[in-house]
């Protein structure tokens, strides 16, 4: 008990120190080259609905979901994201909803640059404001379609406005308020301006877990093109044939793997089950192997289970020479 | 409030079984495998570490870690030794501040509260940590 005492005296430290140095004035307008020579970005494309009220929620998922040409409407997601009881929607909802859609859902880094970045690439933003105080919240959903460097202003579809220009501070300290929550909602392989390899990868797996796997297929497959010299995504859509019972089909995959990265012992180690199941025995003892002299604190003690059929039903494939030799 | 307090034995060792049974099952539908999600985590964690400790390079923030009496080579030593969560902790903390505020503060905050204070033996959170006295 002291001790979970301890850490929360510990947080709340922090906490005080980092409130304080909130305080401090709003930062200039990013210093960053213009996509346009104007400075100024429109989406003009993003349809526009004027919310009812307390329904931006509906209304802003709409404008994301019609932007990336799927036909719906805020009464249809009004039964998926509306609560009636809270009179508004939670963040949860709002991206569960998008990916029944089977989209992709990208949280954005803390960061209004990254915002600004994603408007030039053509992506809407939606993003969560607090138009209140902290103690007394007043939560609201917004689609960002655009900016002007010049003015300083954040253009905004929002409640009943269509393309409102919020002055950067207003904008700035009401989406602060609401923890810089900003999300963009993409097909599944159309990667974000601002995608990190493993953020994505974590968006793309969100998918896979809620029961979409070919959408998150096919975003496996576009951080694989995006990120070549990684080999997280090639491992992802591996293990997505394998939990697909597509032995063969994951077994040249991670093939294909070791042989692009041959030091890359979890792929090793993956290779080495999915033989197994391909009824392999040999080739998926000299796989863990490899696995084990690669990182032998992690992989050391995997053993086959010994549930694979006696004989293999086709011929085995060649795994590739393991990079590391026996200790 | 005595009601809800005597369900609670019950209801603790139901979920309990509910645990163990749910950790059963995808032990045995993935046994062995490195499943994407402990892929990801693992990654992350990595990279979080790495990051600090290339924060830790700055001359900045040693010049103020000398200031405090602590040398760099430990203070590197005990973030080889944080936790994931630990590490998300601070990563949060960082994304949380203010743009254009001062970072060294934030990163030298975060290690003198959670690192120094262990080196120090103010707390006894970490059996490991060798105290300084």
């Amino acid at each position: 008990m002291p001790q979970t005492l301890l850490r929360a005296g510990r947080r709340l430290a922090l906490l005080g120190v980092l409130l304080l140095a909130g305080c401090a004035t709003a930062p200039p307008w990013p210093d960053r080259p213009a996509s346009a020579p104007s400075g100024r970005v429109l989406l003009d494309q993003v349809p526009f609905y004027p919310q009812e009220r307390y329904q931006c929620g509906p209304a802003s998922l709409a404008m994301m979901l019609n932007s990336q040409g799927l036909r719906t409407d805020p009464d249809r997601l009004k039964a998926l994201v509306y609560l009636p009881g809270r009179q508004g929607s939670l963040q949860v909802e709002m991206v569960a909803a998008a990916r029944a859609h089977d989209m992709v859902v990208y949280p954005l880094a803390a960061r209004f640059d990254a915002i600004l970045a994603e408007l030039d690439a053509g992506h809407p933003v939606l993003v969560l404001q607090n138009l209140m105080f902290d103690w007394w919240p007043q939560w609201h959903f917004a689609v960002v379609v655009g900016y002007d460097a010049a003015q300083e202003t954040v253009i905004l579809n929002t409640d009943t406005r269509e393309h409102y220009a919020m002055p950067y501070p207003a904008f700035l300290a009401t989406w602060g308020r609401a923890e810089r929550w900003a999300v963009v909602v993409l097909p599944p392989g159309q990667l974000p301006a601002t995608a990190r390899p493993l953020d994505y990868l974590r968006a793309a797996h969100d998918l896979e877990s809620t029961g979409h796997p070919q959408a998150a297929r096919r975003a496996y497959q576009g951080a694989a093109e995006r990120w070549p010299e990684r080999p997280e995504p090639g491992l992802a859509l591996a293990n997505l044939a394998f939990a697909q019972a597509q032995w063969r089909d994951a077994a040249r995959q991670l093939i294909d793997l070791a042989r692009r990265f041959p030091d890359y012992a979890s792929g090793w180690n993956n290779l080495g089950f999915t033989l197994e199941r391909l009824g392999c025995r040999t080739a998926a003892s000299a796989a863990l192997a490899c696995a084990a002299r690669l990182d032998p604190e992690r992989f050391g003690s995997a053993r086959l289970e010994g549930g694979s059929p006696a004989t293999p039903t086709l011929p085995c494939p060649t795994v590739p020479a393991c990079p590391a030799t026996s200790p | 409030m005595s009601e809800i307090r005597s369900y609670r034995k019950p209801v603790a060792t139901i979920m309990a079984m509910l645990l163990a049974i749910a950790t059963l099952f995808s032990a045995t539908a993935q046994a062995g495998m490195v499943g994407t999600a402990e892929m990801l985590q693992q990654q992350q964690t990595e990279l979080d570490r790495q990051q600090l400790l290339e924060m830790l390079d700055q001359q900045a923030v040693q010049d103020k870690l000398a200031d405090l009496g602590v040398s760099q080579a430990q203070v590197a030593e005990r973030i080889q030794n944080l936790t994931p969560q630990e590490l998300a902790d601070f990563q949060q903390q960082l994304a949380e501040a203010p743009a254009g505020q001062d970072v060294v503060g934030i990163i030298v905050l975060f290690l003198l509260v959670f690192i120094v204070t262990d080196m120090l033996c103010a707390t006894d959170l970490f059996s490991f940590v060798h105290c300084l006295r």
